[in-house]
């Protein structure tokens, strides 16, 4: 059934959306990451104008957030105060990108800031997921024991000042390094239409050192903080949230987080880490492919219409 | 002395020269959830006394929507977009059809007047004009994009005849009996919201005769303009809104399955 989207003014199959919903909500719930990378690139290739993409994901994110997220609130998952502190950080960066964003638009660079943004940081991360996570998966079918995580914490995390407990995350630490990553994920989110997971949940590992355990769960709880505030100032800002293309998504999204977050602990973790760096590596590579391939047409219409 | 008696003044009987008449199948196309384009049928009739060989135009011109436009350059290897080239006075739908191709019904300078056709549609791009003086003569419009000017107004007209949104059709209207013309106007679903102007014109000898003009609106209706209206009249309560939306239903759904 096609249905024309009032804010996006395209016309696309409102089934294959709640599909689309579904199958990236799984892999949200199986990873424990917003799926936003997917979903937004996805989104423009069905022809939905850019702004709407992006600002329509963050409100879907939001809600496969929200889904997952109550379930490792209640095994004790999350570490709020490491989730408010990253979220205050993000809220500021959120403000600053979608300003950013707009002037982009204006200036006729933001397709070309979003394409290096998913090759820069996509390749980059999904190469390093894809090559640390294969190396362990190799070093247990040789029966080695698994790599000593180095646990040497950096000097400069505790050299800092405005130091903060962390009980959950056993962490006494300076409030800056998570401020400042949560103003950079913010600044990505309302850019490339992301909540930000892909690139919080590594970080929080190396450079915060959290306990593996409330990583997930803490980066999703930034992340509905963070997509909500994006998703309403772009409301409010552009009048670029298409409601009926976010419900359709979130339909089948919420639900297939949840299937998502059961198949989870059918497979090791290390498997899981391999795949999910295929596919977030695969994304920046597709989205990056346009900058190197010879254009169609050597002129192209920008933001036409609004 | 006697005058001789003047004849009654003759009502003087417009001439009865060549006039066309037309209407739309549909002058209110409503967009809603539903629409996928739309095709619009336009009926017209040439009543002429003789019968003199009579052309046709059909110009459909949309709202005017400024085309921002960029071209690809190749910086350090990669493809990037040039700053944008802003024109202005081009219309977001725009359909030439005619019964022969427009050159052969009128000359160009005609046409020009007319702006009937796709070449003469009064486009430029304010911004990158300036005037000065040259050769002393004072008032001269320089456009910034100088040869390039004309490659760029072709790329325009390019990209919206790739996206359905102008075209030129020079059989588009035909004749289906005697001074009975038809010709359709195909909206696609980007088509711009807003009033289009259709305007018919009879060619005879080369010159415009007579003419018609119709409006065709095409406004967003039901669901669709509530929603639309919603988000741009209170757009923060808008984002407020959708944000509950997908909060509550993310939260439903972790409840639903805990049930199970």
């Amino acid at each position: 059934m096609d249905i024309y989207l009032p804010i996006a003014e395209v016309s696309v199959n409102a089934g294959v959306l709640v599909l689309l919903g579904a199958v990236v909500g799984f892999i949200s719930g199986l990873f424990g990451i917003g799926g936003g990378f997917l979903m937004t690139p996805i989104l423009l290739w069905m022809g939905i104008p850019p702004v709407v993409a992006v600002a329509s994901e963050a409100n879907h994110v939001a809600a496969s957030s929200a889904s997952s997220v109550i379930s490792y609130s209640r095994r004790r998952q999350v570490d709020f105060r490491m989730g408010g502190v990253l979220a205050a950080g993000g809220a500021l960066g959120a403000l600053v990108g979608v300003e950013v964003f707009r002037w982009l638009r204006l200036m006729g660079q933001a397709d070309l800031v979003v394409s290096l943004s998913y090759l820069i940081f996509l390749g980059l991360i999904g190469g390093l997921m894809l090559v640390e996570s294969v190396g362990s998966v190799l070093r247990q079918r040789r029966g080695l024991a698994p790599a000593k995580p180095r646990d040497r914490r950096p000097v400069w995390l505790y050299g800092l000042p405005f130091k903060v407990r962390f009980p959950r995350s056993r962490l006494y630490i300076s409030v800056i390094p998570p401020v400042v990553l949560g103003i950079f994920v913010g600044i990505l989110s309302a850019i490339m239409g992301v909540g930000g997971g892909f690139i919080l949940v590594p970080a929080m590992v190396y450079l915060l050192r959290m306990p593996a355990g409330v990583v997930v769960g803490t980066s999703l709880f930034q992340i509905i903080i963070t997509t909500s505030l994006a998703s309403i100032l772009q409301a409010g800002r552009n009048q670029s949230v298409d409601i009926v293309l976010a419900t359709l998504l979130l339909l089948g999204g919420v639900l297939g987080a949840q299937f998502g977050a059961r198949a989870s602990s059918r497979f090791r973790a290390e498997e899981l880490r391999a795949v999910l760096g295929l596919i977030v590596l695969i994304m920046g590579l597709q989205m990056g492919l346009v900058l190197f391939i010879n254009p169609e047409d050597p002129f192209i219409l920008v933001g036409a219409g609004k | 002395m006697i005058t001789p008696a003047l004849p009654p003044p003759a009502i003087v009987a417009p001439e009865p020269g060549p006039t066309v008449s037309a209407a739309l199948t549909e002058a209110n196309v409503r967009v809603t959830s539903a629409f996928s384009g739309a095709q619009i049928v336009l009926y017209g009739a040439v009543f002429d006394p003789e019968t003199r060989p009579s052309d046709v135009v059909v110009i459909v011109r949309g709202p005017d929507q400024p085309i921002r436009i960029a071209r690809k350059v190749r910086v350090a290897g990669l493809w990037v977009n040039s700053r944008p080239v802003v024109f202005e006075g081009a219309p977001g739908f725009y359909m030439a059809a005619s019964s022969r191709p427009l050159t052969e019904i009128a000359s160009f300078s005609t046409l020009r007047r007319l702006g009937a056709g796709i070449d003469h549609l009064p486009m430029n791009a304010p911004e990158e004009e300036r005037i000065e003086t040259r050769y002393g003569v004072r008032d001269v419009v320089v456009s910034r994009l100088g040869g390039d000017y004309l490659e760029w107004r072709r790329a325009v007209i390019r990209l919206k005849e790739k996206a359905d949104l102008y075209a030129t059709d020079q059989d588009g209207v035909r004749f289906v009996d005697k001074g009975l013309f038809r010709a359709e106007i195909d909206l696609p679903t980007s088509a711009p919201i807003g009033e289009y102007q259709t305007e018919i014109i009879l060619f005879q000898e080369g010159e415009p005769v007579s003419r018609r003009s119709r409006t065709i609106t095409v406004e967003k209706a039901g669901l669709e303009r509530w929603l639309y209206l919603f988000a741009h009249e209170r757009p923060w309560l808008y984002g407020i809104v959708s944000v509950i939306i997908a909060l509550t239903s993310g939260w439903l759904a972790s409840v639903v399955f805990r049930r199970r």
